[in-house]
């Protein structure tokens, strides 16, 4: 039988995420493991009208290129995935893995140049997506690989999973609106601020934030979603902060990391573990020591800590600030071949200051945005 | 030590290095459901190796059902961007048949089926046109499935043994003797190709076909795995008499079975069926083409000796001939255009004849000059 939860996540990301409408060309992409909400999904987008077809693929093949494949083979990239990008009005991947260790071996130069390759082709994706020609969402599809990351078993991991995206409960998208209403008016408010300081134990940052845009992530590019986020100014993030959670990027876990700025810069850096990663990804260009993203996490569903990117930095109650590359249509200028999302647990004793003024502690905003303040902003 | 490998082990040597000789720059296609796993990750692998660039298309079960369940005509006339590209751009497609139910599609409306058929033509005309040009190389086999072993009422491991050895793969050099298998097709369909009618005569069946000018082409394993027959694409107006198919026969998920026709001028003027005779007439329906016999073959391959209900092996049983409504292939001359192509099998291993311009050519099953 069909876990109600798969179909009503299905019917979210359709109808909500994507607003599929008639005649729209929709490319799921996942991995076999993920083929119940591929069928789902499928279905969902025939019901909108839409022109769905699947892209599956099976685990271990691309470990097999990894492995044995040329450098030719390796940074190939096929005619037909440069035509299907041209004509895609949606995509949806679905994270899905069997191991999410499978590559922990792969010579990691010939990773490197896979992913570089692969990069040229995911560019000319978002360049379509920025531009409004084609829309995108990725979500997950629990498997026990993803469980066993979280330290969880399957059925648990499901529940954690599905309360992430609000679909344990009927109406999934009545919930995203509001949450989106809300969002939208937290970020409108926090435009307004010229600095956060953010103080927690071992922490006390001052981060530039004046003539940035905050966005709201509300469910459209990501499921689950919660976070409002902005690219702060590059030369004015001044003092410390420490990482509660482990850093993962690609894989591989920083554990305890502690970043001091200067001018915008990292200027002192060190871990408990995994140190020399650590340095050499902060080395891997100019924008690697900058920040590229604050941003609060506030999906109150997620309340801890499973080493997946698309839950974690939305667990309720944490920020997190991202070395690296910017976002443009937040303001952000910084660019780096680096994005690492490094989570602060701000759930205990954390405080955060605009302007001076205490406006969230121990994880939570001190008020509701004011939504009617939004509105007449949008008009005077 | 090296160690002696396994029959999937010698189908995916054989489909990579003899079917479809992969070389080096070869977009390769791979065109599945995902119960054939074990035999993707062995092409993968191959093709790798042979310097190819493998593309991995993976049916997800019950999307085809959904589409002919609830599509909408918009939705079952559209080809993705995905299968259009693959039909054009690919060098060389390998198709895996992988059933995990072979009769999932039994309950779909027949007229919505064949509206998905027809959307599917132009992307046929193509992959046809781009084989005979020689810019792609596809071959089609079949990964034994518990559904497929089911149709031939046999276990799963039964059904691997039929299957590998139909493929010669228990053979310890499976494409040498499909090479060799291959010089003898060619003598026999270079003798055939000199005649101008065949005349069948079987249980049920006397039928005349015209096939003065048409190639015969022989079958090795190049474009269908295994394989084994000669066929030629016979005059599409000098078909006449009756013939009556000994085996149930399976389309797009339905079966038919005692399927009687009779051919005047190349048309089917008379169908009957014991099983499946409304579907039948809806196939025979479907376009101009779908009464005609694009194609007529001997099945030769005597590692095939009895029925499964699976096409890819029924029509190569050694001792049978086959005659397919719609579609013929262009390089046999055969000119029926239709989204048709519906092979349909009949047994001459026993009170059989086949006459060549008048002279006895084959015999209960077998040529009688003992060429084969």
């Amino acid at each position: 039988m069909t876990d109600p939860r798969v179909e009503r996540l299905a019917g979210l990301l359709a109808d909500y995420s994507l607003e599929l409408r008639e005649g729209q060309v929709l490319r799921i992409d996942s991995l076999d493991a993920g083929s119940p909400l591929v069928l789902a999904l499928y279905g969902a987008a025939l019901r909108a009208g839409a022109l769905p077809y699947t892209n599956v693929g099976l685990s271990g093949l691309g470990e097999t290129l990894l492995q044995h494949g040329t450098e030719e083979q390796l940074t190939y990239l096929s005619p037909i995935q440069w035509e299907e990008i041209e004509q895609l009005d949606a995509l949806v991947t679905i994270w899905s893995e069997t191991n999410t260790r499978a590559l922990s071996r792969v010579d990691p130069t010939r990773h490197a140049a896979y992913i570089a390759a692969q990069r040229k082709l995911s560019n000319r994706r978002w360049e379509r997506i920025s531009n409004g020609e084609m829309s995108w969402c990725g979500t997950l599809f629990p498997t026990n690989a993803h469980a066993q990351e979280a330290e969880m078993s399957l059925a648990e991991y499901e529940a954690f999973v599905y309360a992430a995206c609000h679909v344990h409960e009927e109406d999934p998208a009545a919930h995203w609106r509001a949450v989106s209403g809300g969002l939208q008016a937290r970020a409108a408010e926090l435009g307004s601020a010229r600095e956060l300081r953010i103080v927690g134990p071992d922490t006390d940052l001052r981060v530039g934030v004046e003539g940035r845009t905050w966005l709201a992530a509300d469910g459209r590019y990501n499921m689950p979603d919660g976070e409002v986020f902005t690219s702060p100014n590059e030369t004015e993030t001044e003092g410390e902060i420490r990482y509660t959670f482990p850093a993962v990027y690609h894989g591989r876990e920083v554990v305890d990391v502690r970043l001091r700025f200067e001018g915008g810069r990292v200027v002192h850096a060190e871990a408990a573990r995994g140190d020399d990663y650590l340095q050499s990804l902060l080395d891997m260009d100019a924008g690697a020591r900058i920040l590229g993203e604050v941003a609060f996490g506030l999906n109150y569903e997620i309340d801890r800590f499973t080493r997946n990117i698309l839950f974690d930095e939305k667990i309720g109650g944490t920020m997190h600030l991202a070395l690296g590359s910017g976002f443009p249509q937040a303001g952000g200028k910084n660019t780096s071949g680096l994005h690492w999302d490094m989570i602060c647990d701000l759930r205990d004793e954390g405080e955060v200051y605009a302007d001076g003024e205490l406006v969230w502690k121990a994880g939570r905003f001190l008020a509701e945005p004011a939504r009617a303040v939004v509105e007449s902003g949008v008009h005077g | 030590m090296a160690s002696v490998p396994s029959r999937l082990e010698r189908l995916a040597d054989v489909l990579v290095g003899y079917s479809t000789r992969v070389r080096k720059g070869d977009l390769v296609c791979l065109d599945t459901g995902p119960a054939a796993a074990p035999l993707v990750h062995e092409l993968w692998e191959r093709v790798l190796a042979a310097g190819g660039h493998p593309h991995l298309r993976l049916d997800v079960e019950g999307a085809p059902e959904l589409l002919l369940r609830e599509g909408t005509n918009a939705q079952l006339g559209w080809i993705s961007p995905l299968r259009k590209a693959e039909v054009e751009r690919a060098d060389v497609r390998i198709a895996i048949e992988a059933d995990v139910n072979t009769r999932a599609n039994t309950g779909i409306d027949p007229e919505r089926q064949a509206r998905a058929e027809r959307a599917r033509e132009p992307l046929r005309r193509v992959h046809f046109a781009r084989a005979s040009a020689g810019e792609l190389r596809a071959v089609v086999t079949l990964y034994p499935t518990e559904a497929a072993a089911q149709d031939a009422d046999m276990s799963l491991t039964e059904y691997e043994d039929f299957v590998y050895h139909a493929g010669l793969l228990d053979r310890d050099d499976p494409a040498a003797e499909w090479e060799a298998r291959g010089r003898r097709y060619e003598q026999l369909a270079a003798r055939l190709g000199q005649r101008k009618t065949i005349r069948v005569f079987g249980d049920g069946t006397d039928l005349t076909l015209g096939v003065g000018g048409r190639r015969w082409i022989p079958c090795d394993g190049r474009e269908n795995f295994p394989d084994g027959e000669v066929f030629t694409g016979p005059v599409e107006t000098e078909v006449d008499g009756v013939v009556r198919f000994t085996y149930p026969a399976s389309y797009a998920g339905r079966r038919v079975s005692g399927v009687e026709l009779e051919f005047r001028g190349g048309e089917v003027v008379r169908a009957s069926a014991a099983e499946g005779e409304t579907f039948l007439r809806e196939m025979l329906a479907l376009d101009d083409g779908a009464r005609r016999a694009g194609e007529f073959s001997f099945g030769l391959n005597d590692a095939v000796t009895e029925f499964t209900g699976h096409t890819l092996f029924d029509e190569k049983i050694g001792g049978t001939v086959h005659l397919a409504l719609g579609a013929s292939y262009p390089e046999s001359g055969g000119k029926v255009e239709s989204a048709l192509h519906w092979d349909l099998v009949c047994d001459l291993r026993s009170r059989s004849e086949v006459y060549a311009d008048g002279e006895v050519v084959y015999r209960d099953g077998s040529f009688v000059d003992g060429l084969l």
